[in-house]
């Protein structure tokens, strides 16, 4: 598998008017926060939890400003509350990637294996759309992933597995 | 003094410039229908109001973004303040009315009796905190709020406040229209 060059998607993300990002890491993410860490187009703002990153992407929208989120599996459920009675009440479109963890390249890693089970369950019941990426699709999906969002005005999720966007 | 007072006498040292995020519960009901203008009035999400005015607050760098939450939901959210302190945003202002209560759900204790909330405050690395204690002595509460609104750079003001037995009537309008009625303020 090849990775997705980080320089050309946060090139998309900037084409795109996002100006902020937050969350918390992945090692998934690895090469991908490096760039972002280094890219004076964007702010990065490390969270402490999950639900903060939603807190503070939804404000930042709310003052007119495009944030996108970047967290593990596991933040999925530490978001519940800010996504169904925040973003999702108040319809405020959120880009979210998040790290598909627990799938057999994580075997090694029990902690992640249950949610690796039931991310995509979480996501249907919390009503979250979500695609996933691969290096030779990305930007076609997150094309129609962002004009879903913006359609509907509510959170999305792009899963991201292992090689994708780091390590 | 009350929260709902305190919320009274901000009504009065606002310019009408101010974007204001209110705590879920009372703290939103009563800021809906003591502060004049369309401000954001958090129905759930408890524990976000510091990280929702943060996120404004660098969206919106020109315009004072205050944050009014009660006591239990600043200590649920109480690590996005370690993020607020990272950043130090100038134009952020945070206003906890403290009764140690989870005064919307029927006022069970919260925790807050234990804590020292300057010190702890400080400890963050943000020395512009401010603590008083409102329950017996009123006569400072025009001049700490204009002091927190009106002077510049980041401001936090910790209020101790009595129960809150004002009860006022919820938020008639649905969060989308408040949402709405926010952004058209921008």
């Amino acid at each position: 598998m090849f990775m997705i060059d980080s320089d050309n998607f946060l090139s998309y993300l900037t084409d795109n008017g996002f100006t902020l990002s937050t969350g918390v890491p992945c090692s998934y993410f690895k090469d991908l926060l490096l760039a972002l860490e280094k890219d004076n187009r964007f702010t990065y703002i490390p969270a402490t939890r999950e639900d903060e990153a939603i807190g503070l992407a939804s404000g930042y929208f709310l003052g007119g400003g495009r944030a996108f989120l970047i967290i593990q599996n596991s933040g999925l459920a530490n978001i519940g509350d800010a996504l169904t009675s925040l973003a999702q009440l108040y319809q405020i479109p959120l880009l979210v990637f998040v790290s598909y963890r627990g799938l057999e390249s994580d075997k090694d890693s029990p902690e992640h294996v249950v949610m690796g089970d039931v991310t995509k369950p979480v996501l249907d019941a919390y009503q979250i759309p979500y695609w996933t990426i691969q290096e030779h699709n990305w930007k076609d999906v997150l094309d129609n992933a962002l004009e879903v969002m913006e359609e509907i005005k509510k959170p999305i999720c792009i899963l991201v597995k292992k090689g994708v966007l780091g390590e | 003094m009350k929260g709902a007072e305190v919320i009274s006498k901000l009504s009065t040292i606002l310019d009408g410039e101010e974007l204001v995020v209110s705590s879920n519960g009372n703290v939103s009901r009563q800021a809906y229908h003591l502060l004049q203008g369309d401000q954001f009035y958090i129905r759930g999400s408890m524990g976000l109001p510091v990280p929702i005015g943060l996120g404004l607050a660098l969206a919106q760098p020109r315009r004072t973004v205050l944050v009014i939450t009660g006591d239990g939901n600043f200590l649920m959210g109480l690590s996005a303040m370690t993020t607020v302190a990272y950043i130090k945003p100038d134009n952020l202002k945070i206003i906890i009315l403290d009764n140690e209560l989870y005064s919307t759900t029927g006022g069970q204790e919260t925790v807050s009796s234990a804590i020292d909330f300057s010190i702890m405050i400080i400890g963050m690395g943000i020395d512009s905190v401010k603590s008083f204690d409102m329950r017996d002595d009123e006569n400072l509460i025009t001049e700490m709020l204009k002091d927190t609104i009106h002077k510049p750079g980041l401001k936090i003001l910790h209020l101790k406040v009595e129960d809150d037995t004002i009860k006022v009537d919820d938020i008639p309008q649905h969060p989308t229209v408040i949402k709405d009625n926010f952004v058209k303020r921008l």
